[in-house]
């Protein structure tokens, strides 16, 4: 029925369970971002050596913001998805084929992030002058080819806009937590509120 | 310093986005804005911070000097000091001092000329309870943070790029005629690889303007592996000087920053 509808993708039978590992596959990954752009947004801030429990903090509230700022692409997913058996499919589909780009990146910068916290000196330079570094820079034109790939194989409207507030959603949680918590102005409200601040 | 001298000082030299990122900068009466500079240079030195940390800048240092270090040890019990010249934010220092693996023994000093970066130096010292010191000075007169020439190595990272090729030789013999134990002085060494790493880098880690200029910038600029051995030979003749570096066409990613480093014999 699917193949049947003009613009539409055909799309293969899927299935709840399915649907469900691909949309926790996507929500994890969106997470784990997050995590990784508020950890990014509060370091080389402040100069001090030791800020584990700093960057632990950032992480949290980056994968925080991730999932409050992702909301209104998962309200339409699932909106679309749980008005109509075919829709679910169709979303799924845009799941799997954003996966198929998010996937092998994620993988790759978690083994990097596992190499990192866990080798030698000389392995977590490499880790880190050879894929973590490349790889954020190369982040915001992985997000838009999953997001591509995803609407133009099912040229669904539902999907693009859950697909475009998602994009959205991610590139702006680094953005976002600058602004909030972490960007000199946000720490010039904090301290002007402590009484020790400096012009930001 | 008047805002329009810079900016042309900038274009005479080429460097039109330099200019470009100056003209921005407030200027009251057309004089650049002293705090404003200042709080600029220690948000530029706290993120070339992080890149220091994703370079392994400290743990580098480390396995490099603890051997020069063990060496002294076993020449006497006194005293044996690190001086880190141009040194910033202290970071190299700082991060010896939390690793604390050089010993008691081991005194840490750096030295700068920008007094805004050492006093925020020493306040993140105190801030995290590191035992390291540091004064205002500069890096070609470095005997105000030598006391004990003959049990001191002295460092610098990131620095000889921005000594132009002729002044390198003052800068070997301005510790070579202090007599001092060793130096060893880290900086990147210039190749494609480098200057592409440099930009990938500066790109993706740095957020000011003036971060992400100077970082290309620096990597175009930093001198060859030649070029350091002949100044350190021509200015500290009475010492052994090493630098190694792989060919320029070959990626070593490891000794993409490579010291000079000599030994007095």
């Amino acid at each position: 029925m699917a193949a049947a509808r003009p613009g539409r993708a055909a799309t293969g039978g899927g299935g709840a369970g399915l649907i469900a590992v691909v949309a926790a596959s996507l929500a994890l990954l969106g997470l784990v971002d997050g995590a990784c752009a508020g950890f990014r947004s509060s370091v080389g801030r402040t100069g001090l050596i030791r800020h584990r429990t700093s960057d632990r903090r950032a992480a949290r509230r980056g994968a925080g913001l991730a999932a409050v700022l992702l909301t209104p692409a998962v309200l339409v997913a699932c909106g679309g998805a749980l008005a109509d058996h075919s829709q679910a499919e169709v979303f799924r589909r845009a799941g799997e084929l954003m996966l198929e780009v998010y996937a092998p990146y994620g993988l790759v910068v978690i083994v990097a992030l596992v190499a990192y916290a866990t080798l030698g000196w000389r392995e977590r330079y490499l880790a880190s002058a050879a894929i973590l570094g490349p790889l954020t820079l190369l982040r915001p034109a992985i997000a838009i080819l999953g997001a591509g790939l995803a609407v133009g194989v099912t040229r669904d409207l539902a999907v693009a806009l859950s697909v475009i507030l998602a994009v959205l959603a991610v590139l702006t949680v680094e953005p976002v937590a600058d602004r909030l918590w972490y960007g000199r102005r946000a720490v010039y409200r904090r301290e002007r509120t402590s009484g020790s601040a400096q012009s930001p | 310093m008047l805002k329009a001298d810079a900016v042309a000082r900038l274009l005479e030299a080429g460097q039109r986005r330099a200019a470009r990122i100056v003209s921005r900068m407030p200027a009251p009466g057309g004089v650049m804005d002293p705090s404003y500079v200042d709080a600029l240079g220690i948000r530029v030195h706290c993120e070339l911070l992080r890149l220091s940390e994703e370079l392994q800048f400290g743990r580098r240092v480390e396995a490099l000097i603890s051997p020069l270090i063990a060496g002294l040890r076993k020449a006497g019990p006194e005293t044996i000091r690190v001086v880190d010249v141009g040194c910033g934010l202290g970071y190299v220092l700082r991060s010896l001092a939390a690793a604390g693996r050089l010993g008691p023994d081991v005194q840490l000093v750096g030295a700068d000329l920008n007094l805004a970066l050492i006093d925020r130096a020493r306040d993140l010292a105190a801030q995290e309870g590191l035992d390291c010191q540091f004064i205002c000075g500069d890096a070609f007169r470095p005997q105000a943070a030598i006391e004990d020439p003959a049990r001191t190595v002295v460092i610098s990272s990131g620095l000889m790029h921005h000594v132009p090729e002729q002044e390198l030789p003052g800068f070997f013999a301005s510790q070579a005629d202090l007599a001092v134990a060793a130096f060893a002085h880290w900086d990147i060494a210039p190749c494609l690889w480098s200057t592409v790493g440099a930009w990938v880098f500066h790109q993706a880690r740095m957020r000011e303007p003036v971060s992400r200029h100077d970082g290309v910038v620096s990597a175009r600029r930093a001198h060859s592996a030649a070029a350091l051995q002949a100044a350190a030979l021509a200015g500290a003749p009475g010492y052994s000087i090493q630098v190694a570096e792989a060919p320029r066409w070959q990626p070593r990613a490891l000794d993409v920053l490579r010291p000079v480093v000599g030994v007095l014999a």
